[in-house]
């Protein structure tokens, strides 16, 4: 079973620009000001996620492993 | 209505020479202006713009296309021909298309320049910044424009465009011409052409080779669009000399803009050679904010749309000026003033929204790396003029030169 993961947005960081979305569409969505949150960080696998984190222009997002606290990225 | 006191000539000397006093103006008195000698709408405040930005769907992208209203300022009739194939040019731009097309075309190029991909290139950067000052120190003093900033970038993009050597004097060459696409003289499309088809003759027989061998450089990653059925050949084209009209006079005014900031400043450029590895990156972001690279960009409206009490037409014309959304009181404290320690520091000095500057992570490293090695090497870094000229443009903040001495 996949592992569970901590994921969060910066949003002083976050420009909207939306890419996550792409990468990672069921985690991502972009709230009513137009910055990302992570809704489900179960939604997508874990390589969409990180792939989604390290294509954030402004490198915004947090991935870690929820029970251990490891950090996946950055 | 409220009376606005504000003229509407965006051109005047005085304008070009301090832009933030006329825009900081608009932005106290009617942040949503309607510029009636231009006829656009004139959108100066920073919660505005980063509205405006991140609502991409109510304001479009397809300017060239879009928009048959003629050149401005106004070029002679017998350059018309000219302007029409500079539009067509640039609507073939990726950054000239909405989503979804937008989106697909940003797909195959987004990847090439993420942080950790750019990170790869500071060595690079670090190396073509320590030749241009060698070359320079020698003298005792240089045009910080001509000899270290108009260089740099182009020699970044040639490199990412896998330009041998011996050919980047003619890269930077044609580069030099499509400088002309932000000018405001009135014979700037000549240069401007020259400079677009030279870019597309040199650039074909490369995309020829790469689409057969695909190599890691960035018109393989444009030639893979191709194949994939995201661009046409025009648009590759195209799109490989956009880092150039993109990223060329945007860098190069970050790093001219930025030295004079420092040397009108030399509290600031005292407390910086403090620490010049740990305040680079806030450093870089303070230039950014205090004196933009790019003042405004421009985008038509694609449906109405009310701000502030004013109705927004469908396709009618707006400009939103980074210039006076930076300097916003009601986001930054004390926003005239150049401070490299801010932080939090929400500048928009790349935009918002899904059209952020896809090169933002490389510029932010060339500030980063030439405002430090300038305050390494040159310690004794001064001004030899006391006047600068600005270009005549509302689009981009360039200086017309700036020269420095080290002793």
């Amino acid at each position: 079973m996949a592992r569970k993961l901590r994921i969060w947005v910066d949003h002083n960081v976050c420009v909207g620009n939306a890419m996550c979305e792409t990468f990672a569409p069921h985690v991502f969505q972009l709230n009513a000001n137009r910055q990302s949150e992570a809704v489900k960080p179960e939604g997508d696998p874990e390589e969409k996620i990180l792939e989604a984190a390290e294509n954030c222009p402004v490198s915004a997002i947090f991935v870690e492993d929820a029970e251990t606290g490891e950090r996946l990225f950055p | 209505m409220a009376m606005v006191t504000v003229h509407d000539d965006m051109f005047t000397d005085d304008v070009i020479a301090d832009p933030y006093t006329y825009y900081g103006r608009l932005r106290e008195e009617d942040p949503v202006h309607w510029n009636d000698k231009y006829a656009l709408w004139v959108i100066t405040r920073h919660a505005d713009v980063v509205w405006m930005t991140r609502h991409h769907e109510l304001f479009s992208n397809v300017v060239f296309r879009n928009d048959p209203r003629p050149a401005y300022p106004a070029i002679p009739a017998s350059d018309e021909p000219l302007y029409d194939y500079v539009r067509q040019y640039q609507a073939d731009q990726f950054i000239q298309f909405d989503r979804p097309e937008h989106l697909e075309m940003r797909k195959v190029v987004h990847s090439y320049f993420t942080p950790r991909a750019m990170e790869a290139w500071r060595g690079f950067v670090k190396n073509a910044i320590t030749e241009l000052l060698d070359a320079a120190e020698d003298q005792g003093h240089m045009d910080a424009m001509k000899d270290f900033a108009t260089p740099l970038p182009v020699l970044v993009i040639a490199q990412m465009m896998g330009v041998p050597k011996e050919e980047r004097p003619y890269v930077r060459h044609l580069a030099e011409k499509l400088l002309y696409i932000a000018r405001g003289e009135p014979d700037r499309m000549q240069p401007l052409v020259e400079g677009m088809q030279g870019m597309i003759e040199y650039v074909a027989p490369l995309v020829n080779e790469r689409i057969e061998k695909p190599g890691d450089d960035f018109i393989s990653v444009l030639a893979q669009g191709e194949k994939k059925g995201v661009f046409t050949r025009h648009q590759v084209l195209v799109n490989t000399s956009l880092l150039l009209l993109a990223g060329h006079e945007t860098t190069l005014n970050l790093l001219c803009n930025g030295t004079l900031a420092f040397m009108r400043h030399p509290e600031q450029w005292a407390l910086f050679k403090t620490d010049p590895e740990g305040l680079a990156k806030r450093a870089t972001e303070e230039c950014l904010r205090y004196d933009a690279p790019v003042k405004s960009i421009q985008r038509l409206a694609a449906q109405d749309v009310d701000m502030r009490g004013k109705t927004l037409r469908k396709d009618d014309r707006i400009r939103w000026f980074i210039t006076s959304a930076n300097r916003d009181p009601e986001v930054f404290a004390h926003p005239d003033t150049f401070d490299i320690t801010r932080d939090p520091n929400p500048h928009v000095g790349f935009g918002n929204g899904v059209h952020h500057c896809l090169g933002a992570t490389l510029a932010r490293l060339e500030g980063q790396e030439a405002f430090k090695a300038l305050a390494q090497r040159f310690p004794n870094l001064h001004l030899e003029t006391e006047t600068f000229e600005y270009q005549p443009s509302i689009a981009l903040r360039s200086l017309k030169s700036l020269p420095v001495a080290f002793n």
